[in-house]
Order: structure tokens, then C-alpha cells, then sequence
């Protein structure tokens, strides 16, 4: 196509979103909620991924050993341990350091600590703290421990169940995520409709225009083409709003998620900046794919070419 | 130039716009097209710039057959025939100078080559000095002198007048009688669909009436005679 052509089917793009001013203005609205939405839900699915994760890392199972279990035999069964293949991390703490924790946690005045004076001697034995690769690889580990191997050496172990947690959590997000999914296929249906009659009564409007076009000899494309630059204006101006609005929406809410997640959080602003290109780019080309195809079947049903 | 060959065109349920027609238009030459209302003059324009399709006959312009004409097609044949209405089909918003020029701008022509265009169409018509005028502020006549101005910008062999003159005063309806002859005067084929007694016999060229949708007389040098 010549450039002039194209600069011209362009300023009449421009000319339809102005002459309808208001029309664009409730189009660009709908198509705004639309990316709102669609950005909500990819926000939920990063933080729903997140708390899944944070809670995730806090389940251990802590195996304590009998204080008269030599070292040697200790790190021999850790070494067992990191063999399986379900096993991710297991950490040695030395009967010292469990010493060295349990003060430091109860504090140096309280009785249980004073009453550990008198005995003289340290009475805990060495820990293995061991995490498996997926909360669902834990009963494998659980199995794996009540083998006599370990039962004879093991005095105590703790698994801190989480799993009702993550399960819980993966339930909330699966089921927000699904409830974010209808309000964006609504907010979808309502924008195709809104598409569809803003270009219905933009046709109309310029129903004279058109039919001298047709007249004079215009290219169905040069007659169809500024409801597609329409439709590309409405496009950008949406996804441009969105992140007008959403911008000081993610600076209020991270503090809060700062202090719920810890050091786990993700900056927000970060993600969508480091992310820009796709995150921005896909919704554009998915929304402008969606207005063009509206476009393309209201020109199609309206304009008859 | 033109020719349709046994066209015939019927519009649901069983209406009958034109039955038959042969006719065959040289170019340069300069035809009236009468006939009382609803008996398929229009019918014949609409299929000239294909707007309808015949369904049946065959219908040549300039050696291409338009019977079948694609959609896609059609903007290529309507820079070839230059059409002028009786209710003018100006923009209102745009001058005189804009009005002329937006044929070039939807056909992709350059801004160099409107420019020099343009004017030249305007001073056919006569109006060099109304360029910035919009369509109200003109008279009936000076509006259709715009759009004829519109209909020679793409220089067509043929220029297709569908009642012209049916919104004019007499001195007015003169006037662009006057430069269709003038137009014809440069070569170019001028098909006149009137019902205007007194225009047609003032002509004295080829006239082709017809009745209920047939070509009931075709004279070379014809009046009116309904």
C-alpha cells in the first residue's frame, strides 16, 4: 500500500474515534476493565504461586537422634538419605547446636534452662533436618525413616504437616483464579458487544462518507481500514490506562505483601517492569487481535464488502 | 464502448428491473437514457457501475465484461466511470477544493498529483473561484458542477448522469446540460438518464426510451416520445 494511502486511511482512524468521542470513550472503558481483569488474574497466579511456595518451604521433617548415636553412623544415614531420590536437602545439626538452640529459645533464666544446668551434661543428641523435593514426596521420606535402619538410632521426629496448608492454598487460588476467569470471559463478551455496535453506529454515522467512497472508487480495504485504526486506538488507549491505573494500585498493595510473604515476596512494580515487553506486549497483541477480529466481522455484516 | 447483450435483471420475489437489453454505446458518443419512473433507467445504472449484478446477459465496458465483476474489482471500474446523481452526494463538512479532491485521496493518489489535479477539473466546471466554499453556501447548479468536477478527476471515458438536473431551476439545469456537452466535446462517452421533455429534444442526439424494463426505441437523432 502507498504511504500516502495508508497516512490517509490513518487520519480517518483518528477523524472516527473523535467524531464519536463518547461511543470511544465507553469502548475504551470496557476494553479497560477487560485488561484489568486479565492483569488481576496474572497477578493472583503469581502471588497464589508464591504463598504455595513460601508455605512449601517451611516443611521439614527433623529426625532427632538418640544422644548416644556416634556422629559416624549419624552422617551415614544422611548420606542414605540424600540417596533418595525424593530427598532434596537434609541438614546435620550438631547435639551442641540443638543445646545452643534450645537456650536460645527458652532464654537463660527460665527453669527448664536451670534445671539443664544441674544435669551437667548435654542431653540432646544430634538432628537431621531433611526436605523433600514436593510436599507429596514426604510420605516416601516417612516410609523411609520407619525402616529399623533408622528406628534404633532415631529417639524422636517431627514432620511439620503443611500439606493441609498448601492444599488449602492451592484450593483458594485455583478457585479465585476461576472466579477472575468468568468475570474476564464477561468482561470480554460485553467489550466484543460493545465493539460490535460502536462500529455499527460508526458506520452509520458515516454512511454518507462510505457510500461516496464506494462511489468514487474506493479499495474495500481504504473503506474498511479506519475502523481498524479505530479499533487499534481503542486498543492502546485501554492497555495504556490500565497501567495508569495499576501502577499506584501494586505501590499501595506491596508493602502489605512485603510483610504477609517476607523474604519470599516479589516486588510487583519490579515484575511488571522486568516483565514489560511480554507481559504489555501480549496483552496488546491479544486485545488488538480481539478488537480487529470484532472489527473485521462488524465491517463485514455492516458494510457489506 | 459499452455493450449489454440480452441483459436481464429480476429482483426477489419476481420484480422485473430491465428484461433483454442490447444495446451497444460507441465511445464519444452522447446518449439519453428515457423513460418514466420505475421502468429500470436506474436499474441500468446500477448495473453499468456494478452495483447490481444481471442475472442473466453479459455487460462489456471498454472491452471488460463486468456481468461477474469481484467485489474487489469493482473500485477499479468505478474510477472508470465518472457518476453524477441528482441529489449531488457532496460532503457537507468538506469544501468545495476537498470535496473534488477526496476522489483522488480514496483511490491512493499522491498530494503532489491532487494538487495539480484538482484545479484543472475546478476550472472545467467553472468554479476556480468557490474552492473554499462549503456545499451549503453554493446554489443547486454550482453544487452539481462539484460533483461533476468530482466525476472527471479520475479522467473516465464514461460519465453516467442519473437525472442530473432533476434538483435544478431551468437556467441551472442549461448550464450543466451545457458542460456535459463540453465534457462529450473532449471525447468522453456521456450517458444521460433524464425524464427532462425539453432537454432531450434540445440535444438531438441518440436516444434510447425505455418502458416497463424493454428498450422500446432506440433513434440516433431521437426526441422524446412518452
Amino acid at each position: 500500500m502507498k504511504t500516502a494511502t495508508l497516512f490517509r486511511v490513518i487520519r480517518f482512524g483518528f477523524q472516527n474515534f473523535f467524531r464519536n468521542f463518547w461511543l470511544s470513550a465507553a469502548t475504551v472503558s470496557v476494553l479497560t476493565l477487560t485488561v484489568i481483569s486479565i492483569n488481576t488474574l496474572l497477578v493472583l497466579n503469581v502471588l497464589g504461586k508464591i504463598a504455595v511456595s513460601t508455605v512449601e518451604a517451611k516443611v521439614d521433617i527433623s529426625a532427632h537422634f538418640r544422644s548416644d548415636v556416634d556422629e559416624g553412623r549419624i552422617q551415614t544415614a544422611k548420606v542414605t538419605l540424600l540417596g533418595m531420590q525424593e530427598v532434596r536437602d537434609v541438614e546435620y545439626v550438631s547435639p551442641e547446636d540443638n543445646l545452643l538452640r534450645f537456650r536460645e529459645i527458652n532464654g537463660q533464666d527460665s527453669d527448664l534452662v536451670a534445671s539443664l544446668d544441674e544435669v551437667g551434661e548435654n542431653p540432646f543428641g544430634a538432628t537431621l533436618i531433611i526436605k523433600a523435593r514436593n510436599t507429596a514426596d514426604y510420605p516416601a521420606v516417612l516410609q523411609a525413616l520407619s525402616q529399623p535402619l533408622f528406628t534404633n538410632l532415631i529417639e524422636e521426629q517431627n514432620f511439620e504437616d503443611h500439606e493441609t496448608m498448601v492444599a488449602r492454598l492451592n484450593a483458594i487460588t485455583s478457585r479465585l483464579e476461576i472466579g477472575l476467569l468468568v468475570v474476564t470471559g464477561a468482561f470480554v463478551l460485553i467489550a466484543l458487544m460493545i465493539i460490535i455496535n460502536a462500529i455499527r453506529v460508526s458506520i452509520y454515522t458515516h454512511r454518507e462518507e462510505i457510500g461516496i467512497m464506494r462511489l468514487v472508487g474506493a479499495s474495500n480495504w481504504f473503506i474498511r481500514g479506519p475502523f481498524y485504526v479505530e479499533a487499534l486506538i481503542w486498543t492502546v488507549l485501554s492497555v495504556i490506562l490500565t497501567l495508569i491505573l495499576l501502577y499506584p494500585l501494586l505501590l499501595l498493595v506491596q508493602p502489605f505483601l512485603q510483610r504477609f510473604f517476607g523474604t519470599n515476596s516479589i516486588d510487583l512494580v519490579a515484575f511488571y517492569l522486568v516483565n514489560a515487553p511480554q507481559v504489555i506486549g501480549l496483552q496488546l497483541i491479544g486485545i488488538a487481535l480481539m478488537t480487529l477480529v470484532t472489527s473485521k466481522m462488524a465491517t463485514a455484516r455492516y458494510l457489506r464488502i | 464502448m459499452i455493450r449489454f447483450k440480452n441483459v436481464s435483471k429480476t429482483y426477489q420475489p419476481n420484480i422485473v428491473g430491465v428484461q433483454n437489453v442490447n444495446l451497444h454505446i460507441r465511445p464519444g458518443e452522447f446518449v439519453s437514457i428515457v423513460g418514466q419512473s420505475g421502468t429500470g433507467k436506474t436499474t441500468l445504472v446500477k448495473l453499468l457501475i456494478a452495483e447490481e449484478r444481471p442475472t442473466r446477459g453479459q455487460i462489456i465496458v471498454g472491452g471488460w465484461d463486468i456481468s461477474g465483476i469481484k467485489p474487489s474489482e469493482v473500485p477499479l471500474l468505478r474510477r472508470q466511470i465518472g457518476v453524477v446523481f441528482q441529489d449531488f452526494k457532496l460532503l457537507p463538512k468538506k469544501t468545495v477544493y476537498e470535496n473534488v479532491a477526496f476522489a483522488l485521496e480514496v483511490a491512493g493518489v499522491n498530494p503532489r498529483r491532487i494538487k495539480a489535479i484538482v484545479p484543472q477539473a475546478l476550472k472545467i466546471v467553472g468554479l476556480t473561484d468557490k474552492t473554499g466554499r462549503y456545499p451549503r453556501q453554493l446554489s443547486g447548479g454550482e453544487q452539481q458542477r462539484v460533483v461533476i468536477a468530482r466525476s472527471l478527476v479520475h479522467r473516465p471515458k464514461i460519465i453516467v448522469a442519473d437525472e442530473p438536473t432533476g434538483n435544478l431551476d431551468s437556467l441551472n439545469t442549461w448550464e450543466i446540460i451545457d458542460l456535459l456537452k463540453r465534457i462529450n466535446g473532449f471525447g468522453t462517452t456521456v450517458v444521460l438518464v433524464t425524464h427532462n421533455r425539453e432537454v432531450v429534444n434540445a440535444l438531438n442526439r441518440r436516444v434510447i426510451t425505455i418502458d416497463n424494463g424493454l428498450i422500446v426505441s432506440d433513434q440516433e437523432e431521437g426526441k422524446y416520445m412518452l
